[in-house]
């Protein structure tokens, strides 16, 4: 456990954090639980640096997919999943393309969301999607210009997706209700407001 | 001549923000003997950054309905988007192979009546054009009226259609060249830039969570493209293609840089090069002026 | 021996080991010996700390002699540890070795067990039960001895392989060197100079070339490969495929009658040969003839005729005259030698770098391997020891090295492993841009500097004070600048956690090794196994480094694995010293585990005779029937046509198909038989 200073000073109490790594701040099943969704060995990263290196994101901000790995190995959960890093991974899967020892960092990245989204740590834009898609099964829905546009060109107004079949948004609903997702992003982003 | 029948899964971007990519792709493939059937009720794939990263046993249940309305039908899947291809091709490939995972949402799926099977394949309307087995260069070749030559065109693969290359079956992903082919069939010249492989900076919910950083990727690109004096890029994913498109735009909002590169999905340039004119490709929903490219193959 | 003996009364010792608290630390080893007292047969049971130890054995000795005993079960370690010491004792005591049987109570049981001590126990009692049931029906076995043939052969004429035959020669043995490539030198003599030290390779390798060509003990068989390999240790057959050079030595030439002609390595064919192609030994950077010498210091001083490419216009022909060196019709030719003893030696070749597509080898000019690196900064080099850059010819000044260029790589597309020298010989291609590049800086990508050797971290050090840059992550990619062809190499400073993008003029990559071409079908001939990269399996990693399991074959060098000079000549010095044990001692003992085919039953179907890995079995006729016949010497007593044979006619001395089926009822039955 980290040293506490009840330094009068609140200004210096966190000027001098203790910022020592300590075992009893990690958790040894956060990265099991990271394998487990994410489908990969992650433990076995040796710190190369490949994915970094690969990484689109990396040159443009602090986020550093290296380091995501290491923390997850050393179970510092509380420190990955509250890191707004955590959501500038692109998914490009350079990193795992590269990766020398064959693991998916992006899926580890994945599985951490996963698993900050536990914690209702989700970023609206994500949530939003998730209402369209219970409204209208799009993540991106149709709309009357487009509608316009596509009657234009010769195709029906609405797609024959769940836009011209809304009777499947049932099922969709159904799916989403299962897991208690729309609810979730109600709440989230009611609190927010 | 179609003897090639496929659902058509159209995602989101392509019918409900750039409608020509579909009417080109139903135009373009029935010419070179492909029948798109309609998918009936299909959702979004759904999206699987933005989607996955809340829960990716969600993702897993939502892309497999979608499979299991193909299956259904009995026919292989076809679509035209990269972030569509994650979702549908690798949900139906990991469901196939992983017992637990598939035994896990088949018992979701149980409670819309549905089961997941593993009974179909699902493709990338590209690599159908590519497989000689299929389509094939020669029968693209074969089928442009309008060959669009004297124009430099720019490759962007986009990542979820190849990468991770190991899950894939499309071989080199660090310079890959077989898109360069298509455009070479239809009579254009294809260019190579710096750092062709480089993300469009859109995926995983980075366009939604931290636009200006996601535009910075995506202003990358566009410098790597003007400095081989590309006349336009082209790509096989709407979402990509709405990044490079109206990213345009906002890069020029929010950075103060005008480009002013088209951008074209390759059905819409397959569509040109066969003769479908402007107007039935929408071209005008495209936030950066197509008329410059036009002017030089028309 | 075949037909069943005369039932004599069982009478075996049982031993259990404590090895320390290895074994007693979870297994009850009273309870054992107590429930071993119990069992059919068993006259004595005992315990002691360390069996292996002398009082330890003497408690086996004294107990045959007390007892009278007609077997020994001792239970403890693995029988690759003890087998040879504990039968050592039995025959001491006055059995014959070959009465003793080993309970693995160790590795199979305590250590795997370790926390679960009730249920080791209870398997400890089952191991002794069935090896005390195997002990009271073993028999008396003599192992039997060939004699060697006083001769031995080195495959592959690199560093390892020169050594090995050096050696050989030297101690009084005849021996063959027999090398694929026109001139023995291997790797070593494409390399420049050799790390920490900075010797010039070839400075050091030709004295040994020079030594190997004039040793009278030794026959130099170049651009000769192995054909087929028949017999076993101290009898081996190899025919060898002479490649057709058409190039005769002075010595052929007088065999064909034209005395004082044959090649004199004038070199005067080769200015008029008409055919330019690349040549393999510059990698490709450099042109060469169809007919050709690699280098200045090739042994044998021999030219060679490239006929894939020779168009046979006799210019060469015409231009030797007199000599008559040079024969355009000449074919391969096949020649048998009888061995006792082989050493392959057969080395490595770079890894395909350009499978890792992230690093365009193959696709950018300025990205070369370190090999290339060394046939461009080498005196003797295609450029004369000026490095410079494929592209444009311009001297480098900015120059990253690539480490773990495919090694350390578990994608399927590289290796695994780590290839051992690629970071030392990279410092020192760092150390010689320096030396040879006024200004020129050396970048050093590494994930880990193994400087494990001798001398080799203070060579890091040596280094790392001349300048070079070290920067501690793997290179994710390069890419290449289309109108300069600089390269950048990305990768993140792991250390500075920041991602790097460095524009430089050229890239080494350190890539890979890998066994040799050949390595495979070598190994095949010669029954060696290799491991799951391919590398040539040593009989045991620790203790037993050089040998192979095949009897009378061992190895030297890279084959068995990466390794620098040093390792590869210690390890050359090693197997020769071991191949010359079975020439030394005249003849070998063979294990008497051979198959043995009962007469009366052998239908002489002769299934059993394609199974045999070994090419041991045989069908002969015998009073009027056909039956199968073992060549023992050949026998390896693997079991596979014991196990297939449908009459159950062929049995496993030492594993006779009563003594297993008494180890499996033992097992099953609880121990009532």
């Amino acid at each position: 456990m980290a040293v506490k200073k009840d330094y009068k000073d609140q200004v210096l109490v966190e000027k001098l954090r203790d910022r020592k790594y300590y075992i009893p701040d990690s958790n040894p099943e956060f990265i099991k639980e990271v394998e487990k969704i994410g489908l990969t060995p992650a433990h076995m990263c040796y710190q190369c640096g490949t994915c970094t290196g690969s990484c689109p994101s990396a040159p443009r901000s602090s986020y550093r997919i290296r380091l995501f790995m290491r923390k997850a190995i050393l179970g510092l959960e509380d420190e990955i999943l509250t890191d707004p890093d955590l959501w500038l991974c692109t998914t490009c899967y350079s990193c795992t393309d590269r990766c020398p020892r064959d693991l998916a960092p992006t899926d580890v990245i994945m599985a951490m969301r996963n698993l900050a989204a536990r914690r209702d740590i989700v970023p609206r834009n994500f949530l939003k999607t998730t209402q369209l898609i219970y409204n209208t099964g799009h993540g991106v829905p149709n709309n009357d210009a487009n509608r316009a546009a596509r009657l234009k060109l010769g195709l029906e107004a609405d797609p024959e997706t769940t836009h011209k079949y809304p009777e499947f948004l049932v099922g969709i609903r159904k799916l989403l209700d299962h897991y208690g997702l729309k609810e979730k992003a109600d709440r989230i982003l009611a609190e927010g407001e | 001549m179609s003897n090639h029948k496929y659902a058509f899964f159209l995602g989101c971007i392509a019918p409900n923000r750039y409608p020509g990519i579909e009417a080109s792709a139903i135009k373009t493939s029935e010419k070179v003997g492909i029948e798109l059937l309609p998918l009936k009720g299909a959702s979004c794939c759904p999206a699987p950054g933005a989607f996955g990263a809340i829960d990716l046993n969600i993702w897993y249940a939502m892309a497999a309905r979608n499979v299991v309305l193909a299956e259904q039908m009995g026919v292989d899947i076809t679509l035209i988007c990269n972030g569509c291809y994650k979702s549908i091709y690798e949900v139906n490939e990991k469901l196939k192979h992983n017992d637990e995972l598939r035994d896990g949402v088949n018992e979701v799926l149980k409670e819309i009546d549905m089961e997941f099977k593993g009974t179909i394949d699902v493709w990338h309307l590209a690599e159908l054009y590519y497989d000689p087995k299929i389509v094939g260069l020669k029968k693209i070749a074969d089928s442009v009226t309008r060959p669009l030559s004297g124009v430099k065109i720019a490759v962007h693969y986009g990542c979820h259609l190849m990468k991770p290359g190991k899950e894939r079956h499309f071989g080199d992903t660090e310079n890959p060249m077989w898109i360069e082919e298509l455009v070479e069939a239809l009579g254009a010249e294809p260019v190579q830039y710096r750092n062709k492989m480089l993300c469009c900076g859109a995926g995983g919910g980075v366009r939604g969570f931290d636009l200006v950083h996601s535009l910075d990727i995506t202003n990358e690109k566009m410098i790597n493209l003007q400095e081989v004096g590309a006349d336009a890029l082209t790509e096989v994913c709407p979402f990509c293609q709405l990044q490079y498109d109206r990213g345009q735009i906002e890069i020029e909002d929010k950075f103060g840089i005008t480009w002013g590169l088209p951008v074209l999905h390759y059905n819409e340039l397959l569509g040109l090069a066969q003769g479908m004119s402007p107007d039935e490709l929408a071209l005008d929903l495209h936030a950066v002026n197509v008329e410059p490219f036009l002017k030089k193959i028309l | 021996m075949a037909e069943l003996k005369k039932k004599e009364e069982p009478k075996i010792g049982v031993f259990v080991c404590h090895c320390g608290t290895n074994i007693a630390g979870s297994i009850d080893i009273k309870a054992v010996m107590e429930y071993a007292k119990t069992l059919p047969n068993v006259a004595i049971a005992d315990d002691y700390q360390y069996m292996c130890s002398t009082p330890g054995q003497n408690k086996v000795v004294e107990a045959i002699e007390e007892h009278k005993l007609t077997g020994v079960v001792v239970a403890a370690c693995s029988p690759r540890l003890h087998e040879p010491t504990f039968r050592g004792a039995t025959k001491l005591g006055g059995l014959n070795p070959f009465r003793f049987e080993m309970a693995n109570i160790r590795e199979q049981n305590s250590w795997v067990h370790m926390h679960q001590p009730e249920e080791a126990t209870e398997k400890a009692k089952d191991a002794v039960r069935i090896a005390v049931a195997k002990a009271s029906l073993l028999e008396d076995l003599i192992p039997k001895s060939v004699p060697v043939e006083q001769a031995a052969m080195v495959v592959g004429g690199g560093v390892g392989g020169m050594q090995a035959a050096l050696d050989l020669a030297n101690a009084g043995i005849k021996t063959y060197l027999i090398e694929k490539e026109p001139s023995i030198g291997g790797r070593m003599s494409q390399l420049d100079k050799t790390f920490p030290t900075l010797d010039c390779s070839q400075c050091i390798l030709t004295p040994k070339m020079v030594d190997v060509a004039r040793n009278e003990n030794i026959e130099l068989l170049t651009y000769t490969e192995v054909e087929a390999v028949e017999g076993y240790i101290g009898n081996f057959d190899v025919t060898l495929r002479k490649k057709a050079r058409g190039v005769l030595t002075t010595e052929e030439a007088e065999a064909r009658g034209f005395v004082g002609g044959g090649c004199n390595g004038c070199g005067d064919c080769e200015d008029v040969c008409p055919v330019i192609r690349p040549n393999p030994f510059e990698l490709g950077m450099a042109p060469m003839k169809a007919i050709y010498v690699y280098h200045p210091q090739v042994s044998p001083l021999l030219y060679t005729i490239d006929f894939d490419s020779c168009v046979k216009c006799n210019l060469c022909v015409d231009i030797c005259g007199d000599k008559k060196a040079i024969d355009l019709n000449a074919v391969d030719e096949f020649e048998t030698v009888k061995v006792g003893s082989i050493i392959l030696a057969t080395g490595y070749d770079i890894f395909p770098i350009e499978e890792k597509h992230e690093w365009g080898y193959k696709n950018y000019d300025n990205v070369i391997t370190s090999l290339e690196f060394e046939r461009l900064i080498c005196a003797s080099g295609p450029t004369g020891g000026h490095l410079i850059r494929p592209s444009d010819g311009a001297v480098p000044k900015k120059i990253a090295f690539v480490l773990c260029a495919g090694s350390r790589d578990n994608t399927g597309v590289g290796k695994p492993y780590c290839s051992r020298f690629c970071c030392m010989y990279s410092l020192k291609h760092a150390h010689q841009i320096i030396e040879k590049i006024p200004g020129a800086v050396p970048y050093i990508f590494y994930m880990d500097i193994r400087s494990f050797g001798k001398m080799y971290e203070e060579f890091y050090y040596r280094i790392q004070d001349e300048g070079a840059k070290f920067i501690r992550g793997r290179v994710a990619n390069i890419l290449e600048d289309p109108v300069t062809k600089n390269l950048h190499v990305n990768a993140e400073d792991t250390l500075l956690g920041r991602p790097i993008d460095m524009e430089v003029d050229m890239v080494v990559l350190a890539a890979a090794v890998q066994p040799s071409a050949q390595t495979e079908a070598t190994r095949r001939l010669f029954g060696v196994s290799c491991s799951q990269d391919g590398w040539l399996l040593e009989a045991h990693p620790k203790l037993n480094p050089c040998g192979t399991t095949t009897a009378g074959v061992y190895l030297a060098g890279v084959c068995q694995g990466p390794k620098d000079i040093p390792d590869t000549v210690a390890q050359a010095e090693g197997a020769a010293s071991a191949a010359s044990i079975p020439i030394h001692r005249g003849e070998v003992e063979l294990e008497p585990y051979f198959a043995v085919c009962l007469e009366d039953i052998c239908a002489g179907c002769g299934m059993c005779i394609n199974l045999c890995p070994y090419q041991a079995l045989s069908l002969i006729e015998k009073d009027g029937r056909t039956v199968m016949h073992v060549t023992e010497a050949k026998c390896k007593g693997c079991g596979t046509c014991g196990g297939f044979c449908p009459g159950g006619a062929i049995w496993m001395q030492h594993f006779t198909t009563p003594q297993i089926v008494a180890q499996i009822d033992a097992f099953l039955l609880g121990g009532e038989q």
